[in-house]
Order: structure tokens, then sequence, then C-alpha cells
């Protein structure tokens, strides 16, 4: 029997964290709910503007303005346009690849540095893979891109400081965020963990001590968020921000996704979990193991934030959610990972 | 050329982006941050200008502010030591003001906004006459400005041509009309800002047998010029503007919420007459002076449709131009056109013809609010919902009508409004007492379709912005009780197909099924600002008593 959705968001009831009540409504909601009355009357939100003064805080003073995270999907696109176009700043644009990223993505991003003459850093590895081989088939319960998002946010935050960028853009979503615009502003969204992600936080902890801190290949690596963090302000001393325009502009993809397409060509890939996402292949098997695991993903959190601030809707957020991929997609993933038929 | 005008730190905090001498975008502050008359820097509303334009601050080449701060601290100081020792606690308070925000304006616009270059302070009432010239139909015409004050002047008359404007008198502080009526309407228990419109409502209830009592605090002259007897008032002398002689004159001030009765309706209807009398003398004053053939009025003052009408109607000028943000939100796009058109040479635009400056949203940006609020609604096929809203108007329902972008200034024009049957005997009531929650002797205005206007009404023509009134005909009396007034005027504003788009379709089509070429038009809002957002109205809507909501071609029904 599958657990009931929340009537406004997409989560499911998945006890401690995530309950329903008597109408239906989970707690994120009415925590939201509650938030959102109890704000205080000058709480503005993020405007373009404060954007701009972070920005012009920077400009100029290094070779590069900012460091662009780019994935080559329409959210990170869309952010490097408008840093490069809009903002008319001199970024470096970095792509990460962790072997699973699709060509189509990458011929994508290739396509954006092209047109925008920016520089770009490419960095492919297989480091990650036995980590991830060791999450399927020990079938640990915790989330692949939440780790794997550890290891992307150090290398950026390396680069950033060995170029001595001060500030680090990504294509996050309005819904990629939580908290005030204060607490976003001063913490940056790296540094938030509200309760929806308690579950999965606490699984990355658990596989965490059991498979990385004893293995000898990953002795350097992030434990969590935080120790990214302090390793970005202690071993790189980097006091990079990372922030992305798309908090501080209204409006979403309908918005941004015409632009990218006639300025840049750009155009959505094949095939990605969520629907109308470019996100790389692993995300079909990570998905999957976390709705098997938790009964949502991280994306259905992300989702659920969209809904909250009127981004989608619920039965937009619901189709993007399907998971109708056929087997022969998770199939070829895990035989990358030497693992079909184990998810 | 992107010439960005602001004003702030009084009320009616407002931005408003020019694009080569065209206004782009406009909007208060007060709509974004929900708080009446805002008086705040305009941060929001300057970022929703930005984003109708597709620019950051890095695209804009000027920014110009509506007053001279300066000047304006200087008459603000001087007051204040001239009324030395009754002044000092308004002193203490108004200082903190003066530094904190008032003289910080430079440092604001750099902090908030990046902007570096310096900035362009145009005079208070230059800003209100370019607000009024430039966005007027004439190439070349006198202009009238009146409001309560500005750095000294509190009205001033002069006259513009093509892309020049030359102020020839002011009339300054402490004599000034629309401080009179502030404080008679403070007077009266009403809030200033927010209840001088109430006054004017009031006084077409009530006899004009205070004159006699006004002519002795105001020494009017015959070119409209006048003095306010000192004796009568405590200017920065504490809470209340007035004192115990003018109390000893009119009566005792009433009280906030106190029964309302003849005194009150007389005081009321007396400085309505004798501000229409200081208004028609300075119209006719400049019209001798100048000799021009148009008249452009701007300030706050001219948001009395009463005056304006008669202006209109018992001057020698051939046509009147109204600013229809007359009132400190306007002087934002004034001092921009000023900056534009006169110091930096950009030529003149069209007139302006609508109102409709601010945001606006898709259907599907309002599909999103209404299906995750879970909101029932249905699609109506565009052609059709014209008809199906006009059914429901004539069957004497109460609609909430979102349509296009938000309007700019104090008036919903059909685009944030809610509408209702003008002939029906109890809406008006209804309107008042169960939806808008304010007194029940206020009246409504009508929107109107422009080619059966004089069929109805004497003494008005085109009237785009509801910035005027007019006399219902003998034979038309009785046929709409809920926009007519005690004194059978009503306040009006017309529609063309041109201009009005699906509101003009809709009244049309409720005239087919009624006979009556008009509806009722009242802004969308609940004792608060007007709403701006999908789920304002809905929330609006929700909490009121309006029988359906129609946001694009979306209906919402109970």
């Amino acid at each position: 029997m599958t657990a009931p959705i929340c009537v406004r968001c997409v989560l499911p009831h998945a006890p401690p964290d995530i309950l329903l009540d008597a109408e239906g409504v989970c707690n994120i909601c009415r925590n939201f709910e509650a938030e959102e009355r109890a704000a205080a009357s000058d709480d503005r939100g993020l405007l373009e503007t404060d954007f701009l003064k972070i920005l012009d805080k920077h400009r100029g003073k290094q070779e590069y303005d900012c460091l662009c995270m780019l994935s080559g999907g329409k959210d990170s696109t869309a952010a490097l346009y408008y840093v490069k176009e809009k903002y008319k700043l001199n970024p470096l644009v970095f792509t990460f690849n962790q072997g699973f990223v699709p060509e189509e993505h990458l011929a994508s991003a290739q396509k954006t540095v092209d047109k925008l003459k920016v520089d770009w850093i490419y960095f492919q590895t297989p480091f990650m893979k036995d980590m991830f081989r060791k999450i399927v088939q020990t079938r640990s319960k915790v989330v692949i891109c939440g780790i794997c998002s550890l290891w992307y946010m150090l290398k950026t935050y390396e680069i950033a400081a060995q170029f001595n960028v001060p500030i680090i853009i990504s294509g996050w979503t309005k819904g990629q965020t939580t908290g005030s615009s204060r607490s976003v502003l001063s913490k940056c969204a790296c540094d938030q963990n509200p309760d929806e992600f308690k579950a999965m936080t606490a699984a990355t902890k658990d596989f965490m001590e059991k498979h990385v801190k004893t293995d000898p290949k990953y002795k350097d690596f992030p434990m969590s968020m935080a120790d990214v963090m302090q390793t970005a302000k202690t071993k790189y001393k980097s006091k990079a921000v990372v922030l992305s325009p798309h908090w501080f502009v209204p409006g979403g993809p309908e918005e941004y996704v015409p632009v990218i397409q006639e300025k840049l060509g750009w155009d959505y890939p094949e095939r990605s979990y969520p629907k109308k996402s470019t996100n790389c292949d692993l995300n079909f098997v990570a998905s999957k193991l976390a709705v098997k695991n938790f009964g949502y993903s991280h994306y259905h959190i992300e989702m659920s934030n969209m809904i909250r601030l009127g981004v989608v809707t619920r039965e937009e957020a619901l189709e993007h959610l399907k998971m109708d991929y056929g087997e022969e997609v998770l199939g070829d993933i895990l035989a990358k990972l030497d693992s079909r038929g184990m998810v | 050329m992107y010439v960005l005008g602001l004003s702030c730190y009084y009320h009616d905090s407002c931005a408003v982006l020019l694009k080569d001498g065209v206004v782009v975008a406009a909007a208060q502050e007060e709509r974004f941050n929900r708080d009446k008359y805002s008086p705040v820097f305009p941060i929001q509303a300057v970022n929703y200008c930005f984003q109708e334009a597709g620019i950051t601050i890095y695209d804009v080449d000027e920014v110009a502010f509506y007053e001279k701060m300066f000047l304006k601290f200087e008459r603000s100081m001087l007051s204040h030591i001239l009324g030395y020792p009754f002044t000092l606690r308004n002193f203490i308070d108004t200082v903190p003001l003066w530094l904190k925000d008032r003289l910080a304006v430079p440092y604001y616009v750099e902090e908030e906004l990046r902007f570096k270059k310096p900035l362009w302070f145009v005079k208070h009432h230059l800003s209100h006459a370019s607000s009024s010239f430039f966005a007027s139909p004439f190439p070349r015409a006198a202009f009238l400005t009146v409001d309560g004050v500005g750095e000294y002047a509190c009205a001033s008359w002069g006259v513009a041509e093509g892309s020049s404007i030359t102020l020839r008198k002011e009339l300054h502080y402490p004599h000034s009309l629309g401080l009179l009526y502030s404080i008679v309407t403070a007077y009266l228990g009403y809030r200033v800002f927010s209840g001088e419109g109430k006054v004017m409502a009031l006084a077409e209830l009530g006899e004009p047998t205070y004159l006699d009592q006004f002519r002795r605090i105001v020494d009017i002259r015959d070119d409209g010029s006048f003095s306010l007897n000192l004796d009568y008032f405590a200017f920065n002398r504490g809470d209340k503007m007035h004192n115990r002689r003018f109390e000893a004159l009119f009566g005792p001030a009433r009280q906030e919420n106190a029964e309302l009765d003849d005194r009150h309706r007389a005081i009321a209807c007396s400085l309505q007459r004798i501000t229409e009398e200081i208004l028609l003398k300075m119209a006719r004053h400049v019209h001798k002076q100048t000799g021009e053939e148009y008249l452009c009025l701007a300030g706050g003052v001219f948001l009395n449709v009463t005056a304006n009408s008669r202006i209109r109607n018992e001057t020698p000028f051939r046509d009147v131009f109204i600013q229809p943000s007359a009132g400190d939100a306007g002087a934002a796009l004034g001092a921009a056109a000023y900056v534009s058109h006169t110091m930096l040479g950009v030529p003149r635009a069209a007139p302006l013809r609508s109102c409709a400056l601010g945001g606006q949203y898709t259907t599907r940006q309002i599909e999103v609010v209404l299906r995750n609020k879970r909101t029932k609604y249905r699609t109506v096929d565009p052609a059709a919902l014209v008809d199906e809203i006009a059914d429901r108007l004539a069957a004497g329902k109460v609609v909430g009508w979102f349509q296009g972008r938000m309007e700019f200034g104090p008036r919903a024009l059909g685009n944030r409004s809610i509408l209702a049957h003008p002939g029906s005997p109890d809406v008006k009531e209804r309107l008042n007492l169960v939806i808008k929650h304010r007194e029940p002797y206020r009246p409504f205005a009508a929107s109107v379709l422009r080619e059966h206007v004089e069929d109805w009404f004497e003494g008005i023509g085109d009237s785009p912005f509801m910035l005027e009134v007019g006399r219902l005909r003998v034979d038309k009396q009785g046929r709409i009780p809920a926009v007519t007034h005690a004194n059978q005027t009503s306040r009006i504003q017309t529609l063309t197909r041109e201009e009005n788009g699906i509101y003009y379709d809709l009244v049309a089509a409720f005239h087919a099924r009624t006979g009556l070429p008009m509806v009722l038009n009242t802004s969308f809002n609940e004792d608060e600002p007007i709403v701006r957002t999908p789920a304002e109205a809905l929330r609006c809507y929700e909490e009121s008593g309006m029988d359906c909501l129609v946001m694009e071609n979306l209906l919402i029904e109970r």
C-alpha cells in the first residue's frame, strides 16, 4: 500500500519526519504556512537588486568575477547566461562529470560556453564509481546524489580558491533552497538542514561511517556538506559564497527556458529524471532507491518547495516525478556499476 | 535611454521607468509591501520596473528624484526655528527621519541600487507639472499644480511648450490648500491621506453653512492666491495641526469613528466649496495670465473630482488634462519625464492613454496559484467570457475583475476592479458594508461607454482616468442609484474599445442586457492597497462577499 501524499505538495506521509494531519496536509507545508504568516512585514524576500549588491562587491577585483557551475541543464545554463549577459560579469565555468553525465548534456554545455565565449574547466573523474557501486550493492539507504554533491561542491570550492573567485554561481532553483531570505544570504543554500532531509542525512552519515571512512581510497572524502564548507574555509582558504540568480527573480523556467532556447539554441535532452530536467544518469537510480527507501526523493522535496513558492502546480510536479521510464534505462546504468538487476 | 524616477519618504513612494521618454513601467511600493501609502524606499517597485523592461540598473542612464531634499529640509528647519519653543517636540521627532532617510537619498540609491552617477533632483512642483504636461496630448499648455507642500511651494503655475517647462509663480508654505484640506480631514476624525476622499463624499451630504468661518481662516484673493490665518493653526506644534481657536470657531473636533452629524457635514461641504472657489480662481487667473488654450493639472489636490469638473466646465480653457496619478507617485513620473525631455532633450512621446503600467500575470501563473490553493475554477472561452460575466452583473452579482496589467495611480480602472450593477438599489450598501467595509455614505464610480456618456450625464466628456464627475441628466435620475451621489453626480471613467479592450466589451455586453451603458467600478481591495497578484485577489475574494472572481479567462465561483 502506498503512503498518502500531502494534498498541497508531493511529499508522502513518512514518519517520523513527514506527517500528514487530518486534512491531509504535511507538517512541512504547515510550517511553511506558519513562517509565511509570521514573516516580518519588512521581509521583502530576495530581490534582484540584492543579488547585484553582492555581485558588485566583487566585480572586477579578480581575473574572474565568479565561478559558474554548469551541468548543461536549463537552470545552470540560464544562470550562466544571465550572469554573463545581464549582470555583465566575467565568469569562469566549471562542469563536473563523475562518469555518468550523458554526452548530450556535455555537448549542450560545450555549445553554451562556446556561444558565450567564456573560459571553461571540464572535470571528469571515475573516482566515485566504486562508491556508487557500493551504495547499490550494499543496498544502503544513502541518496547517491547527496554523496555526489559533496564531492562536486568540494571540487567547486577548490577551483574557486585556485582562481581566487569570490562567488560561486549555481543554477539551483527556488525549490533548492529553504529558509528565510536572510538565512539564505548569510549562510548560502549549502548550509540548510530542513526537516524533510533528516532521514536522508542520517542515511548519509551511516554510510559514511561504515563504508567511506574505512576505505583508504576515500580518506579525504568529506563526510557532510558542513565538512565541505569547513574544508573550503580551512584548507582552501575560500570565502566564496554560493548563490543562484533564480532565487532573486520572480518566475521560473517558463520565463528563462525560452530565452536560452532563443539565445543559445538550448533544448531539453532526450531523457532525464525528473521530466524536463537535465540531470545525470545516476538520478534514475538514485531517485528510484530514494523512493524505495524513504517514500520520496530529493526531487520530491524540491518540487514541493516549488509548489509552495507558486512556481509549479502540484499536478505538474506529480507528472514530472512519474517514474515511467523503462527498465532498460535503469538496467544500462546499473550495468555500468556492475549491478544489473539490483534495484 | 532609460530614466528611473523615484519618490519616497513621505507617502506614495513609487518607481517609474522611462525608455526614450515612454513610460515602460510604474508602480507604487504599497502594492508590494501592502502598506497603504507606504513611504519607504521603493525597492520592490524598482525591481518590478527593471523586470518589466528586462534590464538591470546597469542599463539605466539617469535616476531622477521628485524633489529637492535640501530645500525641503531648509524649509522644515526654518519652520521649526520660527515656531520655537512650541515646535521643539516635533523637531525632536522629525530630525532623525531627515538624517536617516530623507537627506540620505543619494546614499540609498547607491547602496540599494548600485547606481553610482549623480542623481537629478527636480523641484517638487516642477515634477508635478512635468508629470501632467508630458503625459498630456497638448503641444503647449498652461499648468497648475496644487498639493500639501513640496520644498517651499504648495502651489505653482506656469507654461510649458515642447520640452520646456517654465514656472511663473509659486505659493509658499504654510499657505497650502492641500494642508488645509488635510487639517480639516483630521479635524473631522479621518486619517490624513486616506480620509480626504471621505470628506469630499461627505461634503455632498451637507450645506455650506460654515463658509463665513472658513473665510476667517483663509483670505482668498482674486487671483486664487490665499493666506491661511495662522492664528487658527498649529503647524509643527504637536499631533494636531489645528488649535483651540480653530475649535472655538468650528466646534470640537470629531473623534475617529464618532457619530457624524450635520455640523460635520456642513464643515466638509464648506471646505469643499472653499477649495473649489480657490481652484477656480487660480485656474481663471492662469488663463488670464498665459492666454493658453489648454491646462494641465497635477498635485494631490487634483484627486478632487468635483473641483476638477468645475475647472473643466467653468474656466475658459478649451481642454484640461489631469495627471491620473496626481499625487506624489505621479511626481516620480514627472521627475523622470523632466530629466528625459527637458534636461536631456529626448523628444516627447505619445500622450499617456492608459494607466496599465504595472505587472501582469499569465493564465498559467494564475492557474498555479488556483491549483495550489485547491480553488475550483473554470476556464471560459475569452469570447464567451464577457457574455457570461455580463449576465451575472445583470443578475445583480458582484464580480472581482482581474485583467492585464495593474493600474498605476490611486484608481482601479478595470484591471483590478470590483464590478456591480449600477442600477441595483441595495448594491451600494452591500458593497460598502459587507465587501469593502467602509462608510455607508461613500459613493461608487461608474465606468461608462464613452459614446453614451453625454446621454446620461451633463458636464463631462472624456474622463478615461476617473478624475471627474458628471451630473446625471434629469430624465435618468433614479436609474443608477448605486453610482449616484446625493447631489445627483457620479464619478466617471469613460471607456473606449481602443483603450479598454475586454473591459469595454464587458460593459457593452452589460448595456445590451440592461440598457445601462455602464457598470459600477470600485477598487479591488478591502481596506488595504489595491490587489496586485492573483493570490492577493483570491484572498480578498475569499474574505469578502463577492459572488465570483474573474482572473484573465479563469472564473472562480462560490
